[in-house]
């Protein structure tokens, strides 16, 4: 009888589950489905290799419109998307006015009247104190801060679908600032830790803190970026919290700096990162370490335009907002523990990627929730059945 | 698994006490009330020391969740080789449990084995602080061992001293103030061993093996107290003994592992839905300090508190639920409410982002709930010869639960996260529902 009123239970089950899954596209799905075309270009239309940094497009083209990703490592590391509404815009480069870094103009898309919309991030320094009383408070003994502009940026190393750009100075000591940009043609989700999902219209930038000499025992590091939003300067940093942490383990919360169009909910362009660093290469859990990140604010949009060469050719009157993001709270090991960060962001156009189940749990709480209410009905409706056919039995028994 | 031992003995309640009270006044020394082992004020003495016997223990049994962070940090270890620290403890009881009773009767007598489970429990949590001192892991698991060896038995021990104290209508005082002050022992700890740790820190420069050895030295100090607790209660129970001209208490358990045939099938659920349940619980205290930091953005004091509200409920409410699952009976269905609080409680935790307090005082209601409906179920389904296997059997079967799912339970963490590790309990317990199901159609 138990044998049966199971059989019967699984059947309703798998309808259940089907019927589960199908009204609930918004948890199973992520971001849209939309895949593109990458193409690759280093330095384009240049007659010789580019003295001081390199700069690379990556062009993606969707059904009917194109992204351009542009990152430069002439002065301060760049990345530079340009969204365009038809798949046939070009990037045309004066690499003598380029160069120059003096005046705007030297990097345009054409046709300029196809831009839809355009959001860069500057990496513009690396700051460290000394955090002798372990607080993680970084308001004072700083120790003189890293120009990235001013650090010996090697060649963009290619592989995969990444872009490597790697800088040392002699204060370093045998160290680097490593920074990886993966450009996507679909969604997905990184492999390594902190497992962004990333969208077509996404790329992602890892910086790595690789064997940097810190100046201090106790020291912490900080890293400044300045971002150009385009018409919308990307003006405040959203904390989203969600209950899933599959993926980035006891990380409940996602950071998006984003450039709300004209104060609304809408958003156009975005900088995205879980509150997380790395202290090693291939992190464990115990290897993570919290970030914080301090307020945008408004900086000299000259300054900027003198450290990147990027921002200068492609933006005349760029509105600049700025943010630090510090790695470590009070009680977390020192850089010194392990000598090694690694830190990841996504930065792209359009709303950010939402983080969903992965089918699994999914499955598992279907299965773990569904059956015991299956159960349970089928149960009550056994034991109503039981007891209507057997009637209940009198208290007392008549002897003869 | 104390109520077994009380209702034999109250069986006997009536034929013993004449006889004692016989001897008492066959003696005709006078002694004051505090010194006469048969008056109520000496026997609230015994009390006193009795309630401390567990309270090392108990205390230490936890030390790892309430330093979870530090262990952690200062011996670089991830969270599956923490949740060892745990398994440890529960593989020896996977088979001392069927023994203890036997080597407490049989080999050692009750005050002889007392003292040297105790020592066990000293020398345990000795070792483990040593390994953390020296940074040896394979010594802190040993430490646990040894301690995991004394811990279980000397509850049984706490049993029989107390049923043979205080036979009759005060024995389920006793039982509830026992097991009050066991909670009372994990709840301190909880919420002290961060302050200590802190403190020695301070002293010791910064924090590192040498602060975690030391503190958990500190917290040996309170094992020590327990055996002084037991040196104490052998010489009074050896005094009593004298001037009362009673026999050593037994445990009164008989193992035979030949019984095992005759158990039936609902008693075999009711060992898996034991498992399935106290897996659910306390691996996830062990983990739950953590999950409330990084979650819930607490503060680590106010995690540890958190962390330790279900034994702060489980002390006043065993008493009273225990008075109201023998009243109403329907054992069954108080089991059903207890694991569909306790799902509840976990899926709260997991797929909300509620005040944690409501979750963790309804798990420790829940907890409570459980213990005094399932145990006693036990004593309906088996005769009395049996009872004593049945126990060892469900004890031993609870701590190889115990011992695999808290080393499951560090993996699935450290691979997956905290929302995986909630999804696999909640799993534990739904299939509670399954074998439940069958409990009430039988």
């Amino acid at each position: 009888m138990a044998a049966a009123g199971t059989m019967i239970g699984n059947r309703v089950f798998v309808v259940l589950l089907i019927l589960r899954l199908s009204f609930c596209p918004c948890l199973v799905g992520g971001t849209n489905e939309y895949k593109r075309q990458l193409t690759l270009q280093l330095n384009p239309n240049s007659t010789s290799v580019p003295p001081g940094g390199d700069l690379l497009h990556v062009r993606a083209v969707g059904d009917n419109d194109t992204l351009h990703f542009l990152w430069c490592s002439q002065g301060a590391p760049t990345l530079l998307i340009v969204h365009t509404n038809t798949s046939n815009s070009l990037v045309q480069v004066n690499w003598t006015q380029f160069l120059s870094r003096n005046v705007s103009g030297g990097l345009s898309v054409e046709p300029q009247s196809s831009i839809q919309y355009s959001i860069a991030v500057v990496f513009s320094r690396l700051l460290e104190y000394d955090d002798a009383n372990d607080t993680a408070m970084p308001d004072s003994d700083f120790f003189p801060p890293y120009e990235l502009q001013n650090l010996n940026w090697n060649r963009l190393e290619l592989f995969d679908a990444k872009a490597r750009l790697c800088g040392e100075t002699p204060e370093f000591g045998n160290g680097s600032l490593c920074l990886t940009l993966s450009v996507f043609d679909s969604d997905g989700r990184a492999e390594s830790w902190p497992r962004l999902l990333h969208s077509a219209n996404s790329s992602q930038l890892e910086v790595w803190l690789h064997g940097i000499m810190p100046r201090s025992a106790n020291s912490r590091f900080l890293l400044e970026m300045q971002a150009v939003g385009g018409d919308f300067p990307l003006s405040r940093v959203d904390v989203r919290q969600f209950i899933d942490d599959e993926f980035t383990p006891s990380i409940f919360k996602v950071s998006q700096w984003v450039s709300p169009v004209k104060g609304g909910s809408d958003v156009s362009g975005y900088v995205q990162w879980k509150p997380v660093a790395y202290r090693q290469s291939n992190p464990a859990l115990e290897d993570a370490t919290p970030c914080r990140y301090s307020d945008p604010q408004t900086q000299d949009g000259n300054a900027t335009a003198a450290s990147s060469a990027l921002i200068q050719a492609f933006f005349s009157q760029p509105n600049i907002t700025g943010l630090n993001v510090s790695f470590g709270l009070a009680g977390e090991p020192f850089y010194n523990s392990t000598r090694f960060l690694s830190w990841t962001m996504l930065v792209g156009v359009g709303a950010p990627p939402v983080d969903t189940f992965s089918p699994i749990v999914l499955a598992i709480m279907a299965v773990g929730l569904g059956t015991p209410m299956i159960l349970l009905l089928v149960g009550g409706a056994l034991v109503c059945l039981h007891k209507r056919r057997h009637g209940s039995p009198a208290t007392y028994q008549p002897i003869n | 698994m104390a109520d077994f031992v009380e209702r034999q003995n109250l069986l006997e309640d009536d034929e013993s006490s004449p006889a004692e009270r016989r001897s008492a006044s066959g003696d005709d020394r006078p002694m004051s009330a505090i010194c006469d082992p048969s008056r109520l004020p000496h026997r609230a003495v015994v009390l006193v020391f009795m309630c401390f016997l567990g309270f090392g223990s108990y205390f230490c049994y936890d030390n790892p969740a309430a330093l979870q962070t530090q262990v952690i940090q200062d011996l670089n270890l991830n969270t599956a080789k923490f949740m060892q620290l745990y398994a440890w403890y529960s593989w020896p009881n996977v088979v001392l449990c069927f023994f203890g009773g036997f080597l407490l009767d049989r080999v050692f007598g009750i005050r002889l084995g007392t003292i040297i489970f105790s020592l066990f429990v000293c020398v345990g949590q000795v070792i483990f602080a040593a390994g953390a001192w020296y940074d040896l892991f394979w010594l802190m698991e040993l430490g646990r061992f040894v301690f995991g060896i004394g811990g279980e038995s000397l509850a049984v021990a706490q049993n029989t001293y107390a049923v043979n104290w205080f036979k009759g209508k005060e024995l389920n005082l006793v039982f509830g103030l026992q097991l009050s002050m066991a909670r009372l022992g994990s709840t301190v700890n909880m919420n002290i061993m961060g302050w200590v740790y802190n403190k020695v820190a301070v002293v010791v420069g910064s924090p590192g093996p040498t602060t975690l050895g030391a503190s958990l030295m500190i917290a040996a100090v309170t094992c020590l107290f327990s055996l002084v607790c037991a040196l104490v209660l052998g010489f009074l129970d050896k005094r009593a003994e004298r001037i009362l001209h009673k026999e050593e208490g037994k445990t009164g358990e008989v193992i035979k592992l030949t019984d095992v045939k005759d158990f039936p099938l609902t008693l075999w659920l009711v060992f898996i839905i034991c498992v399935g349940y106290y897996v659910a619980i306390f691996p996830f205290i062990g983990l739950g300090q953590v999950f409330f930091i990084e979650k819930f953005n607490f503060s680590p004091a106010e995690a540890r508190a958190v962390n330790s509200i279900v034994y702060i409920i489980s002390a006043p409410a065993s008493p009273v639920l225990g008075f109201v699952v023998d009243k109403t009976g329907r054992n069954v269905v108080w089991v059903m409410m207890a694991v569909v609080a306790t799902l509840a409680a976990h899926m709260m935790l997991a797929f909300t982002f509620w005040n944690p307090w409501i979750a963790m005082s309804l798990l420790g209601v829940s907890y409570s709930l459980l213990a005094c409906a399932l145990w006693p179920m036990v004593a309906f389904m088996v005769p009395e010869h049996q009872l004593g296997t049945a126990y060892g059997f469900m004890q031993s079967i609870q701590n190889l639960g115990l011992a695999l799912i808290a080393m499951a339970a560090g993996a699935i963490l450290d691979s997956r996260g905290y929302l995986v590790l909630e999804v696999f309990f909640c799993a534990c317990i739904c299939s509670q529902y399954f074998y439940l199901s069958f409990l009430l159609v039988f």
